[in-house]
């Protein structure tokens, strides 16, 4: 009883963390399907949603009400346990980066000291999920977004990694929190500039949008690893994509952006959080934006891209990085 | 190109070389050829510069009539070339000179049934598989013409024609 | 998860077909893909889901009844389609058309054009990946839609041409919304040519794709925008002019390459040319009847072999037409522009990448119920 008594707290701090982190994903949904497809609408010179609610501001609500109320097909030929665990898989580990994300100085789940391993280590579980989702559809169309995500997913990666760990070398953490604090007087955006874009663009290529969504390339794959998925199965799968959206542009902003930091307002420990969410959804506009101006890229372009300017240019700054926070 | 020098090729090979009215007809030249000769016309053409516009058959007596159309780039010069199957229903394929024509040869094959020798693979390519033998554009015995009925034969168009070149006869 | 193997040396490949239901082949066209990795070692298109018989339809019923089947052979080109039909009926049973006439069916007849490329240039990027040019194009398109709408009573399966002239004559509305439309497409090319052609992604996707030689398009008998490209100025609306096309001043837009690159852009400056054209055609439109005095109601078409070719969008279209003396054609073969374009596709895309079969595909603007009629 006494040891009950000792974890009772920090069970409930789990379980208020859990809920909150289901109301970022399921509300960042909401927000970022509503906003994407208005987005998109107004890009393409037509207005989006309109019918449901004002400007079509419950579309999303019925959309999801829909999409629940929907069979759940499974093709005959598919592998029907994999089948369906893909996209729980998709969709379940995007809970435990956020509980870790420092949204503003006292909120935040648990600031862990390899908080950025916790969060690469979980974002790169989704790879796995959509390999088990176009191989498990049985469908040939699945199974080339499945390759070709695997490929593009793990290369990417790499840049990724190497542009924070240049921040991390200049921190000497892992902790989220500190890194979002030691940006007190100069955003590293200033400090890391090449750092920065060269995260943007694995950014984009890590979450498998446009102009890298080559794993769901229409054009050539019908729908490419998602092609045999419906109702529900196929909605933990979009959940899934905006939630590491949301997760991606969050350590954007810690890394790059100076995290909750921004003009004081009252009570900044909690109320910081505004301008940690405005940065971050500044970033996710971005990512839309850009979604529906380019076209697509080649696969072989992606991944020379990667391998032959990414990497060694991140390498390269990594180095830097690391003689001047030796000399200095 | 120099025309001159391309009719007096056509003259050596084809049994007949007919200059028609552009304005009546929409073509320049009307060739009738032997079905053999067709691959060796074929290689004369390409390397004159044409390109093939069509291949298409029609269906009269005496036998189904394959038509080449060509035309050239640089001068005006539209060539309907005729040739009629033999006995057999065959004719050689250019598909080896002109390789657009291996589609049309193959929808040939759909609706004529005109059997090109040598073609690489003559499978339907419109019809469908079990429809090899429908051969929907064949004429019944009631509508099958002459294939002078179809020929522009009337006197007054003869009149409002320029003088036709005439190849020397050949046997 | 089981995958069709092959047997022999090419056990290797796996075989991947695309369509009948596939977003990129733009209709119920079916290709035959065989992979190595991402790329196509042969390709093997499958046509006739679209078969309607046209030309067999044509041998039952009065040569003049034919024109609604035209247009429905291209649905984006209808008028086209009209045009050649007309003319050559025109030309077999010496019917003329009222200049006023021509000069319409010229006007239209453009605009028809543009409104294909514009579909093209939309449905293209598409494929590419940018979901964006399409709405714009889709925008401008509309416009012509509705100005044609007015006229001819049809959004996209005209039949509006008539042996011997159009079935309307047009009216000071159509004028100047024409006139309107002009300006506003002019002001749009400079946001397309900013907002995508200068695109680097889209430049490395076209360029070195799909080459083509003008000896190939001779061979396979390639015509339209995609000759063009490599650097051949055949235009059948100067190399053999019809209708009052030679009262005009317009430029065959080439390019050298032969590429993707190439045909994209001659397409998208033939549609700067188009619109000379129609401002030509508005200048200098003259008065008059828009039909034909005489043309009688059982147009019998003397017996002969007639052919008519037009530009199309695509490339040639000929029509060639074989008549005994009857008003019913003995025999009508259409000649369209994509069956042969299309043909050159095994050829052309052997050993690419499957992202580059599709962009090379999409150049060649396919419209499959051209192809099987």
């Amino acid at each position: 009883m006494e040891t009950f008594y000792s974890i009772l707290p920090e069970l409930i701090r789990i379980v208020i963390c859990a809920a909150c982190g289901a109301i970022i994903v399921f509300g960042n949904a909401l927000v970022m399907g509503y906003a994407e497809r208005k987005l998109a609408g107004h890009i393409m010179l037509r207005p989006g949603p309109m019918e449901v609610g004002f400007h079509g501001i419950l579309q999303l609500v019925v959309d999801g009400l829909k999409l629940m109320g929907k069979q759940l097909v499974v093709p005959a030929q598919a592998d029907k346990p994999l089948f369906m665990i893909a996209p729980l898989l998709a969709f379940a580990p995007v809970f435990v980066p956020l509980l870790v994300l420092p949204f503003s100085e006292k909120i935040q789940g648990f600031d862990l000291d390899v908080g950025l391993l916790l969060i690469l280590a979980f974002a790169s579980l989704n790879v796995l999920a959509i390999l088990i989702g176009g191989w498990g559809s049985n469908n040939k169309y699945s199974l080339f977004g499945a390759f070709r995500s695997v490929a593009q997913n793990v290369a990417y990666e790499i840049p990724m990694l190497i542009s924070l760990l240049a921040i991390v070398f200049m921190t000497n953490t892992f902790s989220l929190r500190d890194i979002a604090a030691a940006q007190s007087p100069v955003w590293f955006v200033v400090l890391q500039p090449l750092a920065f874009l060269i995260y943007i663009v694995a950014m984009v290529a890590e979450t498998n949008r446009a102009p890298f969504d080559l794993p769901e390339a229409e054009s050539e794959l019908t729908a490419g690893f998602h092609t045999e998925y419906s109702g529900m199965s196929f909605s933990l799968f979009v959940l899934g994509e905006y939630a590491n959206m949301f997760i991606v542009c969050s350590i954007a902003t810690v890394f790059f952006l100076g995290g909750s930091s921004g003009i004081p307002l009252p009570y900044f420990e909690y109320s910081g959080a505004i301008w940690f969410l405005a940065k971050v959804y500044a970033l996710m506009f971005f990512l839309v934006w850009i979604r529906w101006t380019y076209p697509r890229t080649r696969f072989d372009q992606l991944m020379n891209f990667c391998w032959k300017y990414l990497i060694p240019f991140s390498l390269v700054n990594l180095l830097i990085t690391v003689v001047m926070v030796k000399l200095i | 190109m120099d025309v001159k020098s391309v009719v007096q090729q056509w003259q050596k090979m084809a049994t007949s070389v007919e200059e028609v009215d552009y304005a009546v007809s929409g073509y320049d030249y009307s060739i009738c050829l032997e079905g053999a000769t067709v691959p060796a016309f074929a290689s004369m053409m390409l390397e004159a510069g044409f390109y093939l516009v069509d291949l298409m058959a029609v269906h009269v007596e005496p036998a189904i009539e394959v038509v080449y159309q060509l035309a050239h780039v640089e001068t005006r010069c539209r060539v309907m070339a005729r040739a009629f199957v033999d006995e057999k229903g065959e004719i050689p394929s250019i598909t080896d000179i002109y390789q657009g024509a291996n589609w049309h040869e193959r929808e040939t094959r759909d609706f004529h049934g005109v059997v090109f020798v040598g073609h690489p693979n003559l499978e339907p390519l419109i019809l469908a598989e079990e429809d090899v033998d429908l051969k929907p554009l064949l004429k019944t015995e009631k509508t099958l013409k002459d294939v002078a009925a179809v020929r522009r034969g009337q006197p007054e168009d003869e009149a409002a024609k320029p003088e036709a070149v005439k190849s020397p006869e050949q046997s | 998860m089981n995958v069709e193997v092959l047997e022999d040396e090419r056990h290797h490949r796996f075989v991947l077909n695309m369509g009948p239901q596939h977003p990129s082949t733009h209709g119920v066209l079916r290709v035959l893909l065989e992979l190595e990795g991402e790329y196509a070692m042969s390709l093997l298109p499958v046509l006739g889901y679209g078969h309607r018989c046209h030309e067999k339809i044509a041998e039952f019923k009065p040569a003049k009844s034919f024109m609604p089947n035209t247009a429905r052979m291209d649905y984006l080109g209808a008028l086209i389609y009209n045009h050649g039909y007309a003319q050559l009926l025109e030309k077999a049973t010496g019917v003329e058309a009222p200049r006023r006439a021509e000069y319409i069916r010229v006007i239209t007849s453009e605009l028809n054009r543009i409104q294909s490329h514009l579909l093209w240039y939309g449905a293209y990027l598409l494929d590419l990946g940018a979901f964006t040019p399409i709405m714009y194009a889709f925008d401008d398109r509309e416009e012509i839609l509705d100005i044609l709408e007015d006229i001819t009573g049809s959004r996209l399966t005209y039949c509006y041409y008539r042996v011997g002239g159009v079935c309307k004559d047009i009216d000071d509305k159509f004028v100047t919304r024409t006139r309107a439309f002009i300006d506003r497409l002019r002001g749009r090319f400079p946001m397309y040519d900013e907002l995508v052609n200068g695109n680097v992604i889209l430049q490395k996707r076209l360029i070195n794709v799909g080459d083509l030689t003008p000896q190939t398009c001779y061979r396979y008998g390639i015509t339209g925008p995609l000759l063009r490209g490599t650097g051949v100025a055949y235009d059948l609306r100067r190399a053999e002019p019809y209708s009052v096309y030679p009262e005009f001043d317009f430029e065959v837009p080439t390019e050298t390459s032969g590429d993707c690159m190439a045909s994209f852009k001659v397409r998208f400056r033939e549609m700067e040319q188009s619109l000379r054209i129609i401002e030509q055609a508005l200048d200098k439109l003259p008065e008059g009847p828009v039909m034909a005095a005489k043309v009688p109601k059982k147009l019998k078409i003397p017996a002969g072999d007639y052919n008519s070719s037009v530009e199309a969008p695509r490339g040639e279209l000929s029509y060639y037409l074989v008549a005994d003396g009857s008003d019913v054609p003995y025999r009508l073969k259409v000649r369209t522009p994509s069956f042969s374009n299309l043909s050159v596709v095994p050829e052309m895309c052997e050993g690419m990448l499957l992202s580059d079969v599709v962009s090379a595909m999409g150049s060649l603007d396919l419209v499959i119920p051209e192809i099987d009629r």
